[in-house]
């Protein structure tokens, strides 16, 4: 409850809005300032081409929304920032035509990558991550690190499996009609899997023993380690967990889009990026939120711009939120010392 | 002492022979040409490598059978490197080609490779470049006379673009443009707005997607809500893979409304491209004189090789290496430089033509410094004073079954 009230007090300060809307909380006015938005482009474009919009940023936001859980984890609880993230999504789409091509079939494969890429995960944390913590490496250290890691896992992927473009062979042309609007069935796939996923690691933080000690562990190092929380245990399930995420997003993301190179990580990674710290960092529901925000503000503004600017017009409004809330949608001010 | 005297007379004696040797040979030291295959392997348009290494490997093939044949001493041999798609990786291909003695590089396929491989070290080299990139981009870069182009540049496939509309669904008619937002992209759909509406055609709505993105449904949705005669799809094969699944998705899209640039021309839809986005659709791009004796020669060789399918553009690059290997033997060097300077010579119009299949016969006689006109399987060569060709002709092809087929070909000026 606390948070709730710093949140209200931040707010307070920041906001140059009547005092009634300034003591609502940040997720409720952004909606409150989605909704306003939607209603201009129904009413200035007409609401199915309006609405089409918002559906397709529904869809654009829940692949990076999805990718971005588990790169909010790690950003959260370790406090580390994992620039080999996106090259994990690459290493599950790329386990998964691994085990098919092994002759597992195609669902079973998808699960043994994401375990496989959990797996890889906790080994990053045993060969790298653990060592150098211990070596006390400083964040520059780390991100650099992580910058390298990246690397060896897109190039091992190269190396074994050519950078050509490969397909996982779903059927990626069918949708459902809503009325006049479209929906792809695989990309209405990604958006219910993105949205589980949002609230399954959001109730386990919120519920679970193990989650309130990611919750601790993500608050105050020290003071969790002296209540006797096993750190280890808590970074490695947090390893593990970002891995599994990583990984399902980048089978999904492979399943949907229909078409990949081993590129693909990088080339997400800076959308996914933006998700976490939008959404608020260390926050699931934030780095779907945030997503699902920026994959609205792109799409929207192809009705008013040319589709060609639409990244450009994303990224300027994410400066601008951030202007406004710059610990992100749900994330907390920082408590004072 | 005695060894080192003896050794001194070896010497002398094998330096005097060859002085013996290259008089007798008027001259002429045996010509080692390395040709420079800068292939697109990987990357977005990874489609078009393996038909253009073997086209280029069949050049060398070609020609060395013709030196044999004119008792000409001079050898081909083809060097190749990946270029990815991507201008830093094939400015460090051709790096790898050029260490490895190439005197004339074949490719790369887009415009901003061109260009990066130019300025990063072929013209200073004044090693000619091939590419086949058609932007009109490309002229735009200084090049120092280096860059000849054996695929006709894209103000003219706009122009074929316009007559195979005009041809399959009629003049005057609403044409919706779609175009990825690169050099390619830009200036093609700037010169098919320009040929179009000069036609007395409308543009119902032009869009340019960023190929970076991961999702064109908006895009998509934009091109068929206005509801045009037909679509002029500009784009590569990776990014069509997605592009076009979501124009299906859109339940308002007709393939066979479509008309595709040259970069989506494969013999073969491949496998990530959904055959819904292209089943019936139509397409250019660049095509030989079919009627030809040098193209009958040249599709038996293609076909006696065994490997992979024919495709667009295979005759442009076989035609290039060709025209290195006569320019090389023309200048007797093949230092890059002359090499340059004989290109002109061996497709000078009003001089002997000769084709594929008396390539002796032009070996011969570009031996002796005589001029020739080499008219190739993809046509005669008639550069304009840039390096481009002055005309060209264009198969206008559908793709049925999954498959490309001929239709018809127009000639463009």
């Amino acid at each position: 409850m606390t948070d709730t009230t710093q949140t209200e007090r931040t707010e307070a300060r920041a906001s140059v809005l009547s005092s009634a809307l300034a003591a609502l909380p940040r997720p409720a006015l952004l909606l409150a300032v989605l909704i306003v938005l939607l209603c201009a482009l129904v009413i200035a474009f007409g609401p199915v081409r309006a609405l089409q919009a918002t559906v397709n940023g529904f869809v654009a936001g829940s692949y990076t929304g999805l990718g971005a859980i588990g790169l909010t984890l790690v950003l959260g609880v370790l406090k580390l920032v994992n620039f080999a993230h996106g090259d994990l999504l690459v290493t599950g789409a790329y386990f998964t035509i691994l085990f098919a091509w092994l002759g597992l079939p195609l669902p079973l494969a998808m699960l043994t990558a994401m375990l496989a890429t959990a797996a890889l995960a906790l080994a990053t944390e045993k060969i790298i991550w653990q060592p150098l913590r211990l070596a006390k490496a400083g964040s520059l250290q780390l991100f650099l690190s992580a910058i390298g890691l990246g690397l060896v896992l897109r190039f091992t992927v190269q190396f074994f499996a050519g950078s050509q473009v490969r397909t996982l062979g779903a059927n990626v042309v069918t949708s459902i009609a809503i009325g006049p609007l479209r929906l792809g069935t695989l990309q209405a796939l990604a958006l219910v899997v993105g949205i589980s996923a949002m609230v399954i690691v959001g109730l386990v933080l919120r519920f679970t023993s193990i989650g309130k000690e990611m919750r601790a562990f993500a608050d105050n190092r020290a003071l969790a380690e002296v209540s006797g929380i096993d750190t280890q245990h808590i970074i490695n399930v947090t390893w593990i967990a970002s891995g599994f995420l990583a990984a399902l997003s980048g089978i999904l993301y492979a399943t949907a889009i229909g078409s990949f190179n081993p590129n693909f990580g990088i080339t997400l990674l800076l959308s996914l990026f933006a998700a976490t710290v939008l959404g608020g960092i260390g926050n699931p529901y934030g780095a779907l939120v945030g997503g699902l925000v920026i994959g609205l503000s792109q799409e929207w503004s192809t009705l008013l711009f040319n589709a060609r600017w639409k990244p450009a017009v994303g990224f300027a409004l994410l400066i601008l939120m951030l202007m406004f809330m710059p610990q992100g949608i749900f994330g907390r001010a920082k408590r004072r010392s | 002492m005695s060894c080192k005297i003896g050794r001194l007379a070896a010497w002398a004696a094998v330096s005097a022979l060859a002085i013996v040797a290259s008089a007798q040979g008027a001259g002429a030291e045996p010509l080692d040409l390395k040709i420079g295959a800068l292939l697109e392997s990987t990357g977005p348009l990874s489609e078009l490598g393996p038909p253009a290494e073997k086209a280029i490997n069949l050049s060398a093939t070609v020609a060395n059978k013709a030196a044999k044949d004119a008792g000409v001493e001079a050898k081909v041999t083809i060097v190749s490197a990946d270029s990815q798609g991507d201008p830093q990786a094939a400015l460090s291909a051709t790096r790898t080609l050029v260490d490895k003695g190439a005197s004339c590089i074949m490719g790369p396929s887009t415009t901003p490779e061109s260009i990066s491989v130019l300025n990063g070290i072929t013209m200073q080299r004044k090693i000619t470049l091939w590419p086949l990139a058609s932007s009109t981009r490309l002229r735009t870069v200084k090049d120092d006379g280096t860059i000849y182009r054996p695929v006709p540049a894209d103000d003219l496939q706009s122009k074929a673009l316009v007559k195979a509309i005009e041809n399959h669904v009629g003049k005057g008619k609403a044409v919706a443009i779609i175009f990825r937002n690169e050099p390619y992209g830009d200036a093609l759909s700037k010169s098919f707005t320009t040929d179009w509406q000069a036609e007395g055609g409308t543009i119902s709505s032009t869009i340019s997607f960023d190929p970076q993105q991961e999702s064109f449904d908006s895009e998509a949705g934009q091109a068929v809500d206005t509801n045009p005669d037909a679509y002029v799809v500009i784009d590569y094969p990776e990014t069509y893979a997605k592009l076009g699944a979501a124009l299906v998705r859109t339940g308002k899209f007709d393939a066979k409304k479509v008309f595709v640039a040259d970069a989506l021309s494969f013999a073969k839809v491949p496998d990530n491209i959904p055959p819904e986005a292209l089943e019936g659709a139509y397409g250019v791009a660049g095509g030989s004189p079919t009627g030809t004796d040098a193209f009958k020669a040249f599709n038996k060789l293609w076909d006696e090789a065994g490997g992979v399918a024919n495709a667009s553009y295979t005759a442009n690059s076989f035609d290039a290496a060709i025209l290195c290997f006569l320019s090389a033997v023309e200048a007797g060097s093949t230092e890059p430089g002359a090499i340059r300077d004989k290109i002109r010579s061996v497709t000078k119009d009003g001089a002997p033509q000769f084709t594929i299949e008396t390539l002796a016969d032009a070996v011969k006689t570009a031996a002796t410094g005589k001029e020739i006109d080499y008219v190739g399987v993809s046509g005669a060569f008639r550069f304009k004073d840039n390096g481009d060709p002055s005309s060209s002709l264009y198969d206008v092809f559908q793709y049925q079954g999954g498959k490309q087929v001929k239709i018809e070909q127009v000639n463009v000026k």
